[in-house]
C-alpha cells in the first residue's frame, strides 16, 4: 500500500502539473506535427463581410500553395483579435500565424517575426507600420474612413453635391435635419464601442494630423497634449454635431452590425465608416443609391484618415517559422485571395501589379477614387486610435478613447474634459 | 428502519470479520487478515482507498482553481506585463494603488450596486414566483421549467437576447413608441440607466435558481403546520410570516449568498451588452475592469491585485452573510 499511495501522490502531481501547463503560464505553442504535415494555427475574425466560408476557402487555396502544413483556425470571439491574442499569449497559446492584428507591444516584446526586405519586396507600401525600423506586419491593403450617404436623402434635402468644406457639411446636415432625416448614422453600443470613434478618427485627421502627421509620437514624446487647442478642437467637433442632434444617439447600445443596417434602413442620411463598407453596399445594395466622400476639412484640403497594413504578422515561436512566413506570405499574395478580400471587405490593394477585379461596384470605385484622390493631393493621414507601428496609441488606450467618445456623443464629457480624459489615460497606459 | 438503512448505508466493511457477518454466507475465499495488522496500516488503506476515488476531482480543483489562485496572489505582487518585461516584485504596491484608482473604485461601486439589486430582485422575485407555482399541476410543472430555462442558458446568449430586445431601436422601445412614448428611455444607451438594466438582465438570468430553491423549500414545509396555524385562526399573511418565511430560513441562505457571489461575478452581460459603457465605466464590475486591465491594458500584475482584492471581498462577504443567515436559521 505505501507504494500505491506513493504512485497515487506522483500521478496527482503530475496531473497537477499537466494540467496547470495547460491554464496558466505554458510557453508551449501547442502545436504536433502530424505525419509529414507541420500543423500551424492562425488567428482570424468574422465580421458581416467576412465570413467563416470567405476565410475557410482562403485557407484552402494558401495550404494547396505550401504543401506540409494544416492550418488550425481560431476565431476571435469578437472583432478584436488584439484582445484575443492577448489573452491566447497569456495562457501559453499565442497563434503561429495571425491576420489584423495590432503588432504594438508584441513586435516590441520579440513575439514576432521580423519581415526581411526579400519578403517585402512586392509590398507598394513597405515601411508603411515600422517599429524602431524593423516591420512585423505583412502591409498588403489599405482601409480609410469616408463618407457614406443616402443619395435619395441628399435629393430630397435639395442637396445637389456633397460637402467640400467643413461649413457646407454643416449645412447639409441642416437641410436634412429640417427634412426629417437623421443626418449621421454612427454606432455601437457593447463590444463594438469601437465603431463610436470614426467622426472624431475624422476631425481629428482635419485638425491635428494634417498639420502634424507625427502628432502620436510627440505625444509620446511629451511635446503635446490631449488637451492642447488643436485636439480638443477636433472633439469640439463631434460634440456639437452631436450637441445639434445630427448624430442619433441610439447609436451607443446599438451593434455595429445593426449600426450598418440602420443606415441600410434608411435611419439617417451620412454613415462615417471604414472603406470595407463599400464591399457590401455594392454586394447586398441598399434600397437607394449610395454615394461616398471625404471628410471635409475647414478649407477643403484633403486630409483622409488612411491605415496601411492590415496583412498578417508570424509568431515568433512558430514550431517552424519559415514555413509560417511561407504561409503567410502564400495567403497574402494569392490573386484569387486579393480578389475575394476586396470583393467581400473593400480593401484597397498595396501589392505592386495588383489590380482589382472590373466587375468591381460603384461603391467601391468611387472609394477608391476618393483615395487616390487624396494620394495625389498629399492628403492622407493616420487614422487616429487604428495608427499601427512607432506613432500609435499604447495598448488598451483607444478602447478608453472609445468610451470617452460615448460621452462626448452623450454629452456627458465635453471636449475639454475629454481631452484631460485623454491624457490621464496615457499616462496610466504607459506608467 | 428500512428508510434509514437505504439514507445513510453502513459503512462499507473492512473484512468480512470485522463486520461481524462471519459465517452467516456462503463459504468464502476471502483470506484471514493478519493478527499483526496495525491500526495505522488499517487507516493508510482507508487513506488510499480515498485518495482513488478523490483523486479526479482532487486533481481538477488544484489544477484549475488553487493553483491558478496562487499564481495569481504572487502575479499581485508584482509589475508583470508580457509586453513590458522584465517583472519585478513591487511588494503591496499595487494593493494600496488600488485605494486611489479611480476605475477601480467606480468598478467597485457599481459591482456593490449590481449584487445588492441582484440579491434583492432575484430573491424577492423568486420567493413571490416559487409561492405561485407550489401547487400541483401539468400546468405547474410547465411554468417551473420556463422559470429555470434562462439559468441554463450561456449568459452570453441570453445577453444577445436582450440586446436585441433593449436597444434604442430595439423590441421594447419599437413596442413603446406604438404605445405612444415619443420618446422611450435609452436602456443601454443612457448612461445614467444603463447600469441597472445590466442588472435587470442578470437578475433575470439567476431568478430561475431563486425559484427552484424556493419550491424545494415551500415543499419541504409539513402541511401540519399549515393546517394548524389556520385552526388558530391565522389568515395567509400570518401564516406566511410565522410558518412559511421562517422555515424557509434554509433556501433563503442559499440564495443570498449564491446571489451575491453571482452579483459579485458579473461579467459576461457587462461585456456583452455595454462593454462597461456608454462612457468611460459607466458599467464597468470588478470582474470586467480586471480582464480589461490585464487584457488590454497589459497590466497582469495590477489586474491580479484587483481579482485578489475581488476575492477577498467575495469571502468576506459570504462568510459574513452565510453567518448571519445560519444563525437566523438556528433561531427558527
Amino acid at each position: 500500500m505505501t507504494s500505491n499511495s506513493k504512485l497515487l501522490g506522483a500521478a496527482a502531481l503530475a496531473g497537477v502539473l499537466v494540467l496547470t501547463g495547460c491554464t496558466a503560464g505554458s510557453t508551449s505553442s501547442g502545436n504536433a506535427s502530424s505525419g509529414d504535415k507541420r500543423t500551424l494555427t492562425f488567428l482570424t475574425f468574422e465580421t458581416p463581410n467576412l465570413d467563416a466560408k470567405y476565410w475557410d476557402a482562403a485557407i484552402a487555396r494558401a495550404s494547396a500553395k505550401v504543401p506540409g502544413v494544416t492550418i488550425k483556425k481560431l476565431v476571435a470571439p469578437s472583432s478584436d483579435r488584439t484582445g484575443y491574442a492577448k489573452q491566447l499569449d497569456s495562457t501559453g497559446q499565442f497563434p503561429d500565424i495571425m491576420i489584423g492584428l495590432n503588432p504594438a507591444g508584441f513586435a516590441q516584446a520579440g513575439k514576432l517575426v521580423e519581415w526581411s526586405d526579400t519578403d517585402l519586396a512586392n509590398y507598394a507600401q513597405p515601411r508603411a507600420n515600422t517599429y524602431g525600423g524593423k516591420v512585423y506586419q505583412l502591409p498588403f491593403s489599405t482601409q480609410t474612413t469616408l463618407v457614406y450617404y443616402n443619395k435619395s436623402n441628399f435629393a430630397e434635402a435639395g442637396i445637389d453635391a456633397p460637402p467640400r468644406t467643413y461649413a457646407e457639411l454643416l449645412d447639409d446636415s441642416a437641410k436634412l435635419k429640417a427634412k426629417g432625416f437623421n443626418p449621421f448614422v454612427v454606432g455601437g453600443g457593447g463590444k463594438d464601442s469601437w465603431a463610436d470613434m470614426f467622426p472624431l478618427m475624422c476631425t481629428v485627421a482635419s485638425e491635428v494630423y494634417k498639420e502634424t502627421p507625427d502628432w502620436l509620437s510627440q505625444r509620446a514624446a511629451g511635446k503635446v497634449k490631449f488637451t492642447d487647442k488643436a485636439f480638443v478642437a477636433a472633439a469640439q467637433k463631434v460634440a456639437d454635431l452631436a450637441g445639434k442632434g445630427y448624430i442619433d444617439r441610439a447609436g451607443l447600445s446599438r451593434s455595429y452590425s445593426d449600426t450598418e443596417q440602420a443606415f441600410r434602413d434608411g435611419k439617417g442620411a451620412m454613415y462615417p465608416m471604414g472603406s470595407w463598407f463599400s464591399a457590401s453596399a455594392d454586394t447586398k445594395k441598399p434600397s437607394f443609391d449610395t454615394g461616398v466622400f471625404a471628410w471635409p476639412t475647414d478649407q477643403g484640403a484633403s486630409a483622409l484618415p488612411s491605415n496601411t497594413g492590415g496583412g498578417m504578422t508570424v509568431s515568433s515561436k512558430a514550431p517552424d517559422v519559415e514555413l509560417a512566413k511561407k504561409w503567410a506570405k502564400a495567403f497574402m499574395e494569392d490573386t484569387e485571395n486579393l480578389n475575394a478580400g476586396v470583393k467581400a471587405d473593400g480593401l484597397i490593394i498595396d501589392i505592386k501589379g495588383y489590380a482589382a477585379p472590373d466587375d468591381m461596384g460603384p461603391v467601391y470605385k468611387e472609394t477608391v477614387a476618393a483615395y487616390r484622390q487624396a494620394q495625389t493631393a498629399n492628403g492622407i493621414v493616420h487614422s487616429f486610435s487604428q495608427e499601427t507601428g512607432d506613432g500609435s496609441l499604447p495598448p488598451g488606450l483607444a478602447d478608453k478613447a472609445a468610451a470617452g467618445v460615448q460621452d462626448l456623443l452623450s454629452g456627458r464629457m465635453t471636449a475639454s474634459q475629454f481631452g484631460t480624459y485623454m491624457d490621464e489615460q496615457w499616462d496610466k497606459a504607459t506608467r | 428502519m428500512r428508510i434509514r438503512t437505504l439514507t445513510r448505508p453502513a459503512r462499507f466493511p473492512a473484512t468480512l470479520e470485522s463486520s461481524g457477518v462471519a459465517g452467516e454466507g456462503p463459504p468464502t475465499t476471502v483470506p484471514k487478515r493478519s493478527p499483526h495488522r496495525s491500526r495505522r496500516a488499517r487507516s493508510r488503506d482507508r487513506l488510499s482507498r480515498f485518495t482513488l476515488f478523490a483523486a479526479p476531482g482532487l486533481l481538477v480543483y488544484l489544477a484549475l482553481v488553487l493553483v491558478p489562485v496562487c499564481i495569481t496572489i504572487g502575479y499581485s505582487f508584482t509589475n508583470k506585463n508580457p509586453f513590458n518585461p522584465p517583472t519585478r516584485w513591487v511588494g503591496a504596491d499595487n494593493l494600496t494603488n488600488l485605494a486611489s484608482d479611480d476605475e477601480f473604485l467606480t468598478a467597485l461601486g457599481n459591482t456593490v450596486l449590481v449584487t445588492v439589486i441582484v440579491t434583492i430582485a432575484t430573491n424577492a422575485g423568486g420567493l413571490a414566483i416559487a409561492l405561485l407555482l407550489d401547487r400541483r399541476g401539468w400546468l405547474y410543472n410547465v411554468l417551473r421549467s420556463v422559470f429555470f430555462l434562462p439559468v441554463v442558458l450561456s449568459a452570453v446568449v441570453v445577453s444577445v437576447i436582450w440586446q436585441a430586445i433593449l436597444v434604442d431601436d430595439g423590441l421594447l422601445n419599437s413596442m413603446l413608441r406604438r404605445l405612444g412614448t415619443s420618446n422611450p428611455p435609452g436602456w443601454l444607451s443612457d448612461p445614467d440607466l444603463a447600469l441597472y438594466t445590466v442588472s435587470w438582465v442578470i437578475a433575470w438570468q439567476g431568478l430561475g435558481f431563486c425559484v427552484v430553491i424556493y419550491l424545494a423549500g415551500l415543499q419541504g414545509i409539513p402541511q401540519e403546520l399549515q393546517e394548524a396555524a389556520s385552526i388558530d385562526g391565522c389568515g395567509p399573511l400570518m401564516r406566511f410570516r410565522h410558518v412559511t418565511w421562517p422555515m424557509l430560513a434554509p433556501a433563503v441562505t442559499i440564495n443570498t449568498v449564491m446571489s451575491l457571489i453571482g452579483g459579485f461575478k458579473a461579467y459576461d452581460q457587462v461585456q456583452v451588452l455595454t462593454n462597461g459603457g456608454p462612457g468611460p465605466g459607466t458599467t464597468s464590475t470588478l470582474a470586467f475592469e480586471v480582464v480589461q486591465t490585464a487584457f488590454n491594458g497589459n497590466h497582469i500584475g495590477y489586474a491580479s491585485a484587483m481579482a485578489v482584492a475581488m476575492l477577498v471581498m467575495v469571502a468576506v462577504v459570504s462568510v459574513i452573510a452565510l453567518g448571519l443567515l445560519q444563525k437566523r436559521e438556528v433561531s427558527s
